[in-house]
């Protein structure tokens, strides 16, 4: 009894010293975990930061265009429309479809305006960045040739709307229904070719997030939103027209 | 047997964050107008949330991948995917149609609303794996085991108490 109890609190000892040393190397190896996990984290969310420009102040803002809207029609019209809209958004194109023709009629009678908010979210819907290059051209059209020309340039964007998922025209395409919308080839084509407007249109898309517009189309009539799905935007809008 | 349920679990959680955070991160400002979207949270903290949880996403997915501080990973993933089924149920309840942006995406959808029933069970089926690691971390070929990082016995935090009995004469 006596000469066993030493050895058993020695072999306790010992097996509590192994475990101790167990235990230092798991805390070292926590502590070390939980310094290398924080300092992935923190780098990869500064990277995220670093990449998104969203509200950055930008230099390149185009004439005619106000809070991101290019309006089109009587400036003393009684109804204004408001439109977000993403050139490579399918349901843009189809809303414009049901609502175009008639809209120009109501436009050019002076009976409505329409503010045209360009945004851009899907060139991850587009192979060649489709979606920023169209709405950096369109307010490019608006810098150099006005609402007027913008309003043609619109229609001709969606006329030939690409497929989602495909490449969509290149810039010398972007360039010549420019041109076709008046403006000045020479002029027009290092706006569109350098994307002088990306910032602006980035901020375009950041504004229209924090207005708590979360897709396209969305319609505002006289400054209140229309809620649904893309049919009550349609109907909606020939409401106002008819 | 436990283990190997152990070890798909963690595939299955890990991967889902690893795709879901890579997407996200793939496209910052859009992970922040989702964050936006759900208009739960208030505009001084938006882009920090949007920013910071495609990589907090990502580095869990890796750690359960790897399994490496598995009980750690899978506390925050369960608790992730808590704070996900109730910001897709407040969504819904409040009448929002928005995609939920759980792997990129995000704003509006229109059929957001027969969507959610199913975004919710995928995160609760999710959650209930996650509670599974937490419960049980040991599991087959982790770093955790290889590392020896779980203690002599039982889950890294029961390391002490079991210490305490094996050393009772």
């Amino acid at each position: 009894m006596a000469t066993r109890n030493p050895s058993k609190s020695e072999r306790a000892a010992a097996l509590l010293a192994e475990q101790e040393r167990g235990e230092r190397r798991r805390r070292l190896a926590v502590i070390l975990g939980v310094v290398a996990v924080l300092a992935l984290i923190a780098g990869l969310t500064w990277y995220a930061m670093s990449k998104d420009t969203s509200g950055q102040t930008t230099d390149a803002v185009p004439g005619n265009v106000k809070d991101y809207s290019v309006t089109v029609g009587d400036a003393n019209a009684p109804t204004e429309l408001t439109f977000y809209e993403d050139p490579q958004c399918p349901v843009c194109a189809q809303f414009e479809a049901a609502v175009g023709a008639q809209l120009k009629t109501a436009v050019d009678a002076g009976k409505v305006k329409v503010s045209y908010r360009m945004v851009s979210f899907l060139d991850k819907a587009s192979a060649n960045e489709y979606s920023s290059r169209a709405a950096n051209a369109a307010y490019a059209v608006a810098d150099q040739v006005g609402a007027d020309g913008f309003y043609a340039f619109h229609e001709l964007l969606y006329a030939n709307q690409p497929a989602e998922g495909t490449a969509g025209p290149e810039n010398a395409q972007l360039i010549d229904w420019a041109v076709q919308a008046g403006a000045d080839k020479a002029k027009i084509s290092p706006l569109i070719n350098d994307k002088t407007f990306e910032q602006y249109v980035v901020n375009a898309t950041d504004a229209m997030s924090k207005n708590n517009v979360t897709g396209t189309p969305t319609v505002f009539i006289n400054g209140k939103k229309v809620d649904g799905g893309p049919q009550d935007a349609v109907n909606a809008v020939l409401e106002v027209i008819k | 047997m436990s283990s190997w349920f152990g070890l798909l679990a963690r595939l299955i959680t890990g991967g889902v964050w690893l795709v879901a955070g890579a997407l996200k991160f793939a496209d910052p400002a859009g992970a922040v107008r989702a964050v936006r979207a759900y208009e739960l949270l208030p505009e001084s903290v938006v882009p920090l949330v949007g920013h910071a949880l495609p990589a907090v996403e990502m580095v869990i997915g890796l750690a359960l991948i790897l399994g490496i501080f598995t009980r750690w990973a899978a506390v925050l993933s369960g608790l992730l995917f808590l704070a996900f089924i109730i910001g897709i149920a407040s969504a819904w309840s409040r009448g929002l149609q928005i995609d939920c942006g759980c792997f990129g995406g995000g704003g509006f959808d229109a059929k957001a609303t027969d969507k959610y029933p199913w975004e919710i069970a995928r995160d609760v089926a999710l959650l209930a794996l996650s509670l599974f690691l937490v419960l049980r971390p040991r599991s087959a070929l982790s770093l955790d085991g290889f590392l020896n990082l779980q203690g002599p016995a039982g889950p890294a935090t029961e390391g002490r108490s079991t210490r305490a009995q094996s050393v009772q004469p």
